[in-house]
């Protein structure tokens, strides 16, 4: 009894010492020093060192464990002394169908099993065909495979592989081992930048922690790799954005692009983020790193309210609620900003952080003026209401508007209002007459700044003069 | 005794199968939690929480006590919410700070097994006709649609012939984890017990505000009772967490929620066969049964609990710009379940009940029976309304009766709140032409009220760019930007309105 428990326990180990022909993860990897660079689009640049022992003369190398993901095309080998004279990247993958193609004019073995004993019998048989069902000559009776009987192949064919496999053919001018580089690009990788933003209201501060998040979906895990990621998306051509680079929230007043040059080390135009230390970025696996993490950075709330052309409302709408801060090191959180979304917390009555909302960035240069929506304000709001309509002529309108403003907030606030569509096409629109004076920010949208009482309302009154 | 340094060997070459040389830590669960449960952002005022599928969040913080290690170590966070967003995790109170964040979502699958085991060997049993024979093989196929081995005897693709194959495997490879896990990478000066705080956003929870409005007989006052309804619709209880939710719209950037990882199951094909033996085989050369996803399993059972408590009332508190309401004491939040708790419960509010009609030129829409109250503190009521359904009921003798069902959106201190509770029945409105000129056409309005009593009538017109209404009859109102005639029609009796509609060139 004792024995059997012995011999069980034993039984996993002993599967592990046979030897593993290709990889899996846990067991030791065919890949070398492994350097990846991510980059935003969905891309990464793979260098894989190897030593590679060769004998002189023409030899072919297969390089297990390179990303699943591959794009074979961009493959290149370099090692001292060697010169390539092919590269093949075989994606035939092995299946039943596949293998009974090719053993076509070939001999298989048919076992067939006896229910009642178990024993077997088994005969030789030939492959005439495989069309929609095998034929098979069995001496001479000419049979369909039925699945009655067990079908042994002889051998594989060469050319069918379990996973898609590169393989280089190399001439090399000395045997010997020498370290080999392979370079290639691969699919299935990114990052972003997550970033936690604690806002102390009442202090006008906040802290801000950044983490740099990569994902690997490559369906290969890469161990102790030197990673470095690159803030941008090269090759993704004009007029595309990075794929974070959208953003709703640039539309709120107070966000302007900065001028100062972050103490990161730069390539081209993009700041590039190395990891301090060697790291496995595992298949379906998502990494955070930290990069950034500055305390007590001034920070502003205000309150924006966009309201369309003719937009009026029956009932109050909720104006934004807009946090603002700056990337400058004068400041401000003092680093350029990759990417990402930018989350932000608040401390509840009892001290704990609570979430407030979220908002996406672009990648933001250092000096920069951010302002980013949270959220909407339970207690701020603007009802805006069309009084009257006068027809002037024939495409001239004199539009009367009253926007009341509400705040149901024990402290005073300021609402940015901006009334847009004052440029639809035309640009001969114009305020007659305004409560409150107007800042044209631009030509379609004029803006005030409406003082809102504690616990009280505001009302703005403004007569435009459009084409509709 | 050669037995045993064999087994000795074998755990350690275990042992070394473990990456690096970073102790693992495991902490099984959190000490103490508490839970944030926000809305769902974009659900309107109307819509039902779907406990089927909800993408309200929640944010989780936790208390864990773990044991660190000196120098490398990784804690693995085990018993969080299926539906963690694991960017937004948040681990503080680490001496040394985290070095990375994981979260491992390779899952322990029929799919990923098979793939982890490709060029190593696995036992095949065949079994036919009830009895089984095992060997030993190799597997020499990816798992994409194949399951080709390798025996003694040759290269055979299981499960094509007679018998049913079953692949059996000899441990569960490193890095297959059951449920997606997040781990922390920790660098500690010293070993010692430490207390953290894990916090992050999980989908899967909602919650909403639920109002129930009882009118008083003579139809002026109503008690007000609101509930919060909160859902949890993951796989994690939270027990005795502290419970809150947030009112007010957050912005989010992933608004859709996300499937999780999840397993695929292994499928096995073969060449192909002629007809009526294929479909005869069918049973036998169906795929592997389906690893069940964790969220649709989970989803699968229908919510089971609902509890309703009315003892303890929640608590409202500011959170910047958004309301936060505390349930007093520790609760626990199942899974899969839908908990109510009071917010507040208002006697003799005061609320006019009128009828209303949007009028339009020459046209009057279906009259509608609203409830107006006014959220004021010196009319009984003065507190943030939380988006939701209100139901209105009216006593009848000894029943209560449902008169109307509406909806609210976030309702701040000192606003107006209208609700269009039902349409009428016994009051209606009319417009018809009187004379009429090139441009022009006289309208009457008229109103008529089959009621027993009066009732209070509101006529509310729509602007219009392409005429103008002119020459009222009666003094007009204004009410939401919209002119407003507003009138009480005798019992039994109707009221009537004259205008002139002109048409603007």
């Amino acid at each position: 009894m004792r024995l059997t428990a012995l011999i069980l326990a034993a039984v996993p180990c002993a599967a592990h010492a046979q030897t593993a022909p290709e990889s899996a993860p846990g067991e030791k990897t065919a890949q070398g020093d492994v350097a990846v660079t991510i980059y935003n689009n969905d891309l990464a640049l793979i260098q894989d060192k190897r030593m590679l022992a060769l004998p002189a003369g023409r030899t072919r190398q297969e390089f297990a464990d390179v990303s699943a993901a591959i794009r074979p095309e961009t493959v290149t080998l370099s090692a001292a002394n060697t010169a390539i004279v092919e590269q093949n990247f075989d994606f035939d993958l092995l299946t039943p169908q596949k293998l009974m193609d090719k053993a076509v004019g070939q001999s298989v073995t048919l076992v067939k099993t006896n229910p009642e004993t178990g024993a077997e019998t088994s005969e030789s048989a030939r492959v005439l065909a495989n069309n929609g069902g095998t034929i098979v000559q069995v001496g001479n009776r000419i049979e369909v495979l039925n699945g009655s009987r067990r079908v042994v192949f002889g051998s594989l064919p060469p050319n069918l592989r379990a996973r898609p496999t590169l393989s280089v053919t190399l001439d090399s001018s000395s045997a010997g081992t020498r370290p080999a580089t392979l370079n290639y690009l691969s699919t299935g990788f990114g990052w972003k930048a997550d970033y936690v933003a604690l806002f102390d209201e009442s202090a006008g501060k906040i802290d801000v922690q950044g983490w740099i998040t990569l994902t690997n979906t490559t369906g290969t895990s890469f161990a102790n790799a030197s990673t470095l990621l690159v803030a941008g998306a090269p090759g993704s051509g004009s007029g595309s954005q990075a794929r974070y680079g959208y953003n709703p929230s640039r539309s709120i007043p107070g966000n302007r692009p900065g001028t100062e040059t972050a103490p990161r080390e730069q390539f081209g135009d993009f700041y590039v983020y190395p990891l301090k230390e060697r790291t496995t970025i595992a298949n379906a696996q998502q990494k955070q790193v930290g990069f950034l993490d500055v305390a007590a950075v001034p920070a502003g709330k205000a309150y924006f309210y966009r309201n369309g052309w003719l937009s009026a409302s029956d009932e109050a709408k909720s104006a934004d609620t807009v946090l603002r801060f700056s990337s400058s090191s004068q400041g401000g959180l003092g680093d350029a900003l990759p990417a990402g979304t930018v989350r932000v917390y608040m401390r509840d009555a009892r001290g704990q952080p609570q979430f407030i909302g979220e908002s996406n960035i672009g990648h933001t240069p250092m000096g920069s003026r951010l302002a980013l929506k949270t959220g909407e304000a339970f207690d701020v709001k603007v009802q805006p209401t069309v009084v009257k309509r006068e027809r002037l002529g024939a495409d001239r309108w004199r539009t009367t508007m009253h926007y009341k403003f509400t705040n149901a907030r024990a402290q005073a606030v300021t609402v940015e209002f901006a009334q847009a569509g004052l440029d639809s096409w035309w640009d001969d629109t114009r305020i007659e007459s305004e409560s409150l004076k107007s800042e044209r920010t631009n030509a379609d949208e004029a803006l005030w700044k409406v003082a809102v009482p504690a616990n009280g309302e505001a009302g703005l009154d403004a007569v435009f003069i459009t084409r509709f | 005794m050669r037995l045993f340094r064999l087994l000795a060997v074998c755990a350690a070459a275990l042992l070394a199968i473990a990456p690096a040389a970073a102790q693992v830590v495991t902490s099984p669960g959190p000490d103490s939690v508490s839970v944030t449960i926000y809305r769902e952002p974009d659900r309107s005022p109307t819509a039902e929480i779907d406990l089927d599928w909800l993408t309200g969040y929640a944010l989780v913080t936790e208390k864990r006590t773990v044991s660190i290690p000196a120098g490398r170590g990784v804690i693995r966070f085990e018993g969080v919410a299926g539906g963690i967003l694991p960017e937004s995790a948040i681990v503080t109170g680490l001496p040394a700070g985290v070095r990375e964040k994981n979260l491992d979502a390779d899952l322990l699958a029929p799919a990923s097994l098979y793939a982890h085991y490709v060029g190593r060997p696995v036992t095949i049993r065949r079994t036919l006709k009830g009895k089984s024979v095992e060997e030993r093989a190799i597997i020499r196929s990816g798992p994409g649609g194949a399951a080709i081995l390798q025996t003694r005897e040759g290269f055979i693709a299981a499960s094509c012939g007679p018998s049913q194959d079953d692949i059996i495997y000899d441990s569960v490879p490193e890095g297959l984890t059951a449920k997606p896990t997040l781990s922390v990478e920790t660098d500690s000066p010293r070993a010692g017990k430490v207390t953290l705080t894990l916090s992050y956003l999980a989908w899967n929870f909602d919650w909403q505000a639920n109002y129930v409005a009882t009118m008083r007989p003579g139809g002026r006052t109503a008690d007000l009772l609101a509930w919060v309804t909160l859902a949890n619709g993951d796989v994690t209880s939270f027990a005795e967490a502290e419970t809150m939710v947030v009112a007010g719209k957050l912005n989010r950037e992933d608004s859709e929620r996300q499937e999780g990882p999840e397993g695929r199951p292994l499928q096995v094909t073969c060449f192909p066969r002629p007809l009526p033996v294929q479909m005869e085989m069918r049973g036998r050369v169906a795929p592997a049964p389906m690893a069940p996803p964790m969220v649709e399993s989970a989803m699968a059972e229908d919510i089971g609990n609902i509890v309703v408590t009315g003892a303890r009332m929640a608590k409202q508190e500011e959170l910047g710009d958004l309301k936060l309401y505390r349930i007093p004491d520790a609760t626990t939040v199942a899974s899969m379940s839908q908990k109510q708790v009071m917010m507040f419960d208002r006697k003799a509010v005061p609320v006019d009940i009128l009828y209303r009609a949007r009028v339009s030129g020459d046209e009057a829409d279906e009259v509608r029976i609203a409830l107006r109250a006014q959220n004021r503190k010196e009319k009984g009521l003065g507190l943030p309304l939380p988006a939701g359904k209100v139901a209105i009921f009216e006593p009848l003798g000894e029943r209560r009766l449902l008169v109307g069902e509406a909806s609210l959106a976030d309702k701040a201190v000192n606003e107006e709140v209208e609700l269009e509770i039902a349409d009428a029945t016994q009051v209606a409105a009319t417009v018809e032409q009187g004379e009429e000129g090139r441009d022009w056409a006289d309208q009457i309005l008229t109103v008529t009220n089959a009621n027993p009593h009066p009732v209070r009538f509101e006529a509310e017109f729509q602007r219009d760019d392409d005429y103008r209404l002119t020459r009222m009859s009666k003094r007009l109102g204004r009410h939401n930007g919209h002119d407003v005639w507003a009138v009480t029609v005798p019992a039994n009796g109707t009221a009537t309105l004259r205008y002139r509609k002109v048409d603007v060139d």
